[in-house]
């Protein structure tokens, strides 16, 4: 029915985030003051680079969502790096070693949910063991060496392009794909949504609440583990400290893509436009030449401010002074 | 339900009740706090199990397990906490878990839920979009949404516990009209409320309970608003807790003039003076926490005066404390103590500025001064290192009060102290109470129970819908004026306009 | 104080342990060694004990040493003085400390997430102001701070007692008179047992808590004097390892994460037994790469105790 889709129009807009026109600024000002910023090939490379953080930062919008975090993300992956790396050296399959990175991800992730959802532990602190953990296991393995020789198969797959568009992007898209139609044609948006923002609603309703919230970190660490195939790819060989502190940076991506911790809202898209906007951002400022150290500094500072942002918008919501 | 009984620990909350309501039919249900309304309203949704009685659906005895097992066989209760998820659209709320599935497995049907969600809405009247997410709706419409939630789980039997508190009146008449649609549909309805005047304009039949007790079945022909009244509130009392109440009230100790807050408090007016124990009565939900609250300082005042001792308060509880202000909220465990900490230190934290000035805490002073308190109000504890968390209810609330008196407060402030304690110690309180307006101190004092009211208050304010609606006294030349659980009751319903 | 009693003779247990078992443990100069690491440790993890008591958190405690160390070099050598570099130290802490508690009390951020994202900005501000170089070579007088032993040690009798034992010692005593002598002490234990109550009882929380965080910031610049003088250089990285023991020690200490429990000893204790852990691995030719895993697991064990002990206490109310 007509108003019906102008009714889907007005919610599709309404609902984009803040960070998207702030995306539409930044783009505008390193184009203006960058230079070659706005080329083909440098965003490009903007998409690349933000592939990893984007298949980190899918589930992590559903662990925020429902109230958590997930800090060990960084490790695992570094982790998941070591052991696709150093499989591939002694010679297995390209798959065999995917498996085995995935398998390292699924494990933590599944410890993750555990540690949260069955023993109770604050998200937080529960996931900075299992990062102390993961990165201890990671230099261990390797003696805080990097790990060469993985042969050329993964690098030529990385390199290689699928109907003109690098690798990476295509994964980084598959993921967005299989994150968005989970999200909007399944059960599992209406229940990461309860969890986050009315748990009782979703147990009154029969659901096996704890089952899925322990899925949901399991998510984040498959994910994790599955993009070593693209940190490994890129590097061309395995790291133990490779992708230490990428969670902060997709943290930063959720909540800049209008994610809130406590109230069960959150879109994809959203995140996806928080990606990039965090990949904007480093470009730019390294095409300014602004040293990496000082982007670090800037995406926090955004974070902060993002997360003002997101409580001025819950406190106006909420007349004040009022009790549940 | 027949012969439902059912006891706590230390209080019995139902004895021998029943309740039948037909199809299609309105059958309110009506009593005081604490009456027994939402036990009984519990165990029929399968929270609670009752410890003797049953429970027959079309004459057939059933079991509730859980609340699973009552929604399967067609009971739904809508609280006044509504159980949506805000993000998700209207469909989605209405079918969270049940969501109808796609071809591909795994999938949701969406068109099919909407169609349904759209089908159910307009049967209630509700034409919002079904895209619309549920936190964008207002209260009324939410509820219209909840109503939709539980007749797409084939509710037969619908409760609903106080659905008008926070509905405008035309909302109101928009609600009979849908209730009347379902009555004819051969839903059967229990309706809880307070405001008598929509008892006599939605009802079919009324039955009162009081004390956990059945007093009354009747059709609202049969009565009138008098009728409930005193029904509801049964022989008068005679005994009294106080020693000798208050003739010639002290100095003005708490001056409040025109006061609206944040909370929903409006044009509050009350003076307290010294000597006096001033109730604040009416049903819940009138917003008497919210008064005390603003007069703390704990929410936030829009407009109007405080005054303390004549002079203005400074903003938020700190201030208060500081001019003297005593407050014992109603959740004394979540609000007024630390549960993990001992008594002494539980006594002796509003306490902390008064005793030690220069910010230096002396040990031997702060146990002195807990151990005084401790005997003054006869708090039961092997120690004051106990945690507060062991004690009796009776004793915790003496915990809560217990802080105030060192730091010497002269407005107290107490929030349903009474609540879940047993005899003995409620009377030992009243005797605290007594003590503290002897001393020349004043007490304002909330209370649902009204024959605690009448016993123990010199005056009281009655309040209803956020706002003080009169003043009873214990003398006076109207009988309608007269500290009585009656007027209070009538004041404090909708009786009229 | 029957768990502190319990923890001590854990790490009695634990010494005797290692005494029996590896030779290179009961000597003089390795005891002070454990001695001197845990007071560091401990310098940090006080700070972070007070936020912790107050249901809050503070992240970037580690970051912010990093930072103020990295400041404090600077201003010391451009400027020679060694008063005016821990003085920069000191009061750069507390400000990073008064920003972190202004996002809790002010703009009503969660901590845990506040200060993580402090945590990043300063890691980042940190990297970019040392551009990659290293101070180093601070005067002796100064060095002695962190290296030295009072009194001298006479080989091979006395080895002589490290330095930072008795800053250790020094602000365990304020720390302890802090929280048990001064009405501002317990006003924190009220706030973290519970916060409402403590405000609806006239304790004005939003002051006590930005106090509360500024110390904790505070903490963390002296604590970077502190390694500045023991490492004798500064560079970049100084502050990363360290936020993860700081945490581990306050919760093995027994202060815990829902706040109103736990106390400064404890985080010492809490300390001494990390740092045995740690001088455990070491002494047995552990590799190194072993200890982020170890303090890993072992905050996972503390807090899943924490956890245990308050749903069984919650329990029985």
């Amino acid at each position: 029915m007509a108003s019906e889709g102008r009714a889907q129009a007005r919610h599709y807009v309404r609902s984009v985030p803040g960070a998207g026109y702030l995306l539409v600024v930044l783009i505008l000002v390193f184009a203006l003051f960058g230079e070659g910023f706005a080329t083909l090939p440098n965003f490009l490379n903007i998409g690349v680079q933000g592939s990893v953080l984007l298949l980190l930062a899918l589930p992590m919008t559903l662990i925020i969502m429902s109230e958590g975090l997930d800090l060990s993300m960084g490790a695992v992956l570094s982790l998941a790096g070591v052991v696709l790396a150093s499989m591939l050296m002694n010679g297995r399959p390209l798959w065999v070693a995917l498996a085995a990175a995935a398998g390292v991800g699924l494990a933590f992730g599944v410890a993750n949910g555990v540690l949260v959802v069955t023993l109770g532990l604050p998200p937080f602190v529960a996931t900075l063991g299992t990062l102390g953990i993961a990165q201890g296991l990671a230099l261990v393995l390797t003696g805080g060496q990097s790990v060469v020789g993985i042969g050329d198969a993964l690098p030529a797959l990385y390199e290689s392009r699928i109907a003109g568009v690098p690798f990476s992007i295509v994964i980084a898209l598959l993921a967005f794909l299989a994150f968005w139609w989970m999200l909007s044609r399944t059960r599992v948006g209406s229940y990461v949504s309860a969890l986050g923002g009315n748990r009782e609603a979703l147990t009154l309703a029969g659901v096996h609440v704890d089952l899925f919230h322990i899925g949901i970190y399991a998510a984040g660490g498959l994910m994790s583990g599955c993009a070593a195939l693209l940190l490994t790819g890129r590097m061309s060989a395995g790291h133990p400290t490779a992708a230490i502190g990428l969670e902060f940076d997709a943290v930063a991506a959720v909540i800049v893509g209008g994610t809130s911790f406590e109230r069960g809202n959150g879109t994809l898209a959203g995140t996806l436009i928080g990606v990039l906007t965090i990949g904007v951002l480093r470009n730019g400022l390294n095409v300014l030449s602004v040293p990496s150290s000082l982007q670090v500094a800037s995406i926090g500072v955004l974070v902060i401010a993002a997360l003002v942002v997101d409580s001025t918008i819950a406190a106006l919501g909420r007349p004040a002074g009022s009790r549940p | 339900m027949r012969g439902i009984s059912k006891a706590f620990p230390g209080v019995r909350a139902l004895d021998d009740v029943s309740l039948s309501v037909d199809a299609g039919t309105v059958q309110v249900l009506l009593g005081q706090n604490g009456a027994g309304k939402s036990t009984l309203i519990r165990i029929l949704c399968g929270a609670h199990h009752p410890d003797a009685g049953e429970i027959l659906i079309d004459g057939r005895g059933v079991r509730l397990h859980s609340p699973a097992d009552a929604r399967r066989l067609g009971i739904a209760v809508i609280f006044q906490e509504f159980s949506l998820v805000p993000y998700l659209n209207l469909a989605q709320n209405i079918y969270l878990g049940r969501e109808p599935r796609g071809r591909i497995p795994g999938t949701i049907d969406h068109r099919k839920m909407h169609e349904e969600a759209r089908r159910l809405l307009d049967g209630l009247g509700l034409d919002a979009d079904t895209r619309t997410p549920a936190h964008e709706l207002g209260v009324a419409q939410q509820q219209v949404v909840e109503i939709a939630k539980a007749l797409s789980q084939n509710a037969r039997i619908l409760v609903m516990d106080e659905p008008t508190a926070a509905l405008s009146d035309r909302e109101i008449a928009r609600l009979f009209d849908r209730i009347r649609a379902l009555k004819q549909s051969g839903v059967a309805i229990v309706y809880i409320s307070h405001r008598l005047q929509e008892i006599f304009e939605i009802g079919d039949r009324i039955t009162v309970l009081r004390d956990g007790r059945n007093v009354a079945s009747l059709a609202p022909s049969e009565t009138s608003v008098d009728g409930l009244v005193r029904l509801m509130v049964g022989r008068q009392v005679t005994t009294t807790w106080r020693e000798r109440f208050c003739d010639t009230p002290g100095d003005v100790v708490l001056e409040v003039r025109d006061l609206h807050a944040a909370n929903g408090v409006r044009a509050a007016a009350v003076d307290v003076n010294a000597g006096e124990v001033v109730g604040l009565a009416g049903l819940v939900g009138a917003g008497r926490t919210e008064l005390a609250r603003a007069i703390f300082g704990a929410d936030r005042v829009v407009s109007g005066t405080v005054r303390v001792a004549g002079r203005p308060l400074a903003r938020g509880p700190a201030g208060a404390v500081r001019a003297g202000v005593a407050l014992a909220p109603e959740n004394r465990k979540t609000e007024g103590l630390a549960l993990m900490r001992s008594v002494q230190d539980n006594v002796l934290v509003a306490g902390l500025q008064t005793l030690f000035p220069a910010g230096w805490y002396r040990a031997a002073i702060a146990a002195r001064a807990a151990a005084d308190v401790i005997s003054r109000l006869r708090i039961a504890t092997p120690s004051p290192a106990r945690l507060v968390r062991f004690l009796s209810g009776g004793n915790q609330q003496k915990v809560v009060v217990g802080k105030w008196l060192i730091a010497g407060s002269r407005l107290f402030i107490f929030d349903e102290p009474t609540r879940g304690i047993d005899v003995g110690a409620k009377a030992e309180l009243y005797g605290v109470i007594d003590g503290l307006v002897a001393g020349g101190a004043a007490v304002l004092m909330i209370s649902s129970e009204l024959p605690e009211v009448v016993a123990v208050c010199d005056r009281a304010y009655v309040m209803r819908d956020r706002a003080i609606v009169g003043e009873l006294k214990r003398r006076g030349s109207r009988s309608d004026n007269i500290l009585t659980e009656e007027n209070i009751l009538r004041m404090a319903m909708h009786h009229g306009q | 104080m029957k768990s502190l009693a319990y923890r001590l003779v854990a790490v009695a247990l634990m010494a005797t342990g290692l005494a029996l078992t590896t030779e290179a443990f009961f000597t003089g100069p390795n005891l002070f060694n454990v001695l001197r690491q845990a007071s560091l440790t401990f310098l940090i993890a006080s700070g972070l004990t007070l936020t912790i008591l107050t249901a809050g958190l503070d992240l970037s405690v580690g970051a912010n040493v990093g930072l103020s160390a990295c400041m404090a070099a600077t201003v010391m050598k451009s400027s020679g003085s060694i008063a005016l570099g821990v003085a920069t130290g000191l009061a750069f802490g507390a400000v990073v400390g008064l920003a972190n508690g202004l996002m809790v009390t002010a703009l009503k951020l969660p901590p845990f997430i506040a200060t993580y994202g402090m945590m990043w900005t300063l890691n980042g501000i940190t990297y970019w102001f040392m551009a990659g170089e290293t101070i180093h070579g601070f005067s002796p007088g100064f060095r002695a701070l962190g290296s030295g032993s009072w009194p001298a040690p006479i080989p091979p009798y006395w080895p002589g007692v490290p330095v930072p034992i008795y800053v250790m010692a020094a602000f365990l005593a304020a720390g302890g008179v802090l929280t048990r002598y001064t009405t501002f002490g317990h006003e924190v234990y009220a706030i973290g047992a519970n916060r409402e109550a403590a405000r609806l009882s006239g304790i004005p929380v939003r002051a006590r808590l930005n106090l509360v965080y500024t110390l904790s910031g505070a903490m963390a610049g002296l604590a970077a004097i502190v390694y500045l003088a023991r490492l004798n250089s500064a560079e970049a990285d100084i502050g990363e390892a360290l936020t993860l023991p700081a945490i581990a020690a306050v919760l093995i200490g027994g202060t815990s994460l829902f706040g109103g429990v736990g106390s400064l000893t404890g985080t010492l204790v809490g300390a001494l037994t990390l740092t045995l852990v740690v001088n455990g691995m070491n002494l047995r030719a552990v590799d190194a790469n072993w200890q982020p895993l170890v303090t890993g697991a072992i905050v996972l064990l503390a807090v899943w105790i924490d956890v245990m002990t308050r749903q069984r206490a919650e329990a029985r109310v």
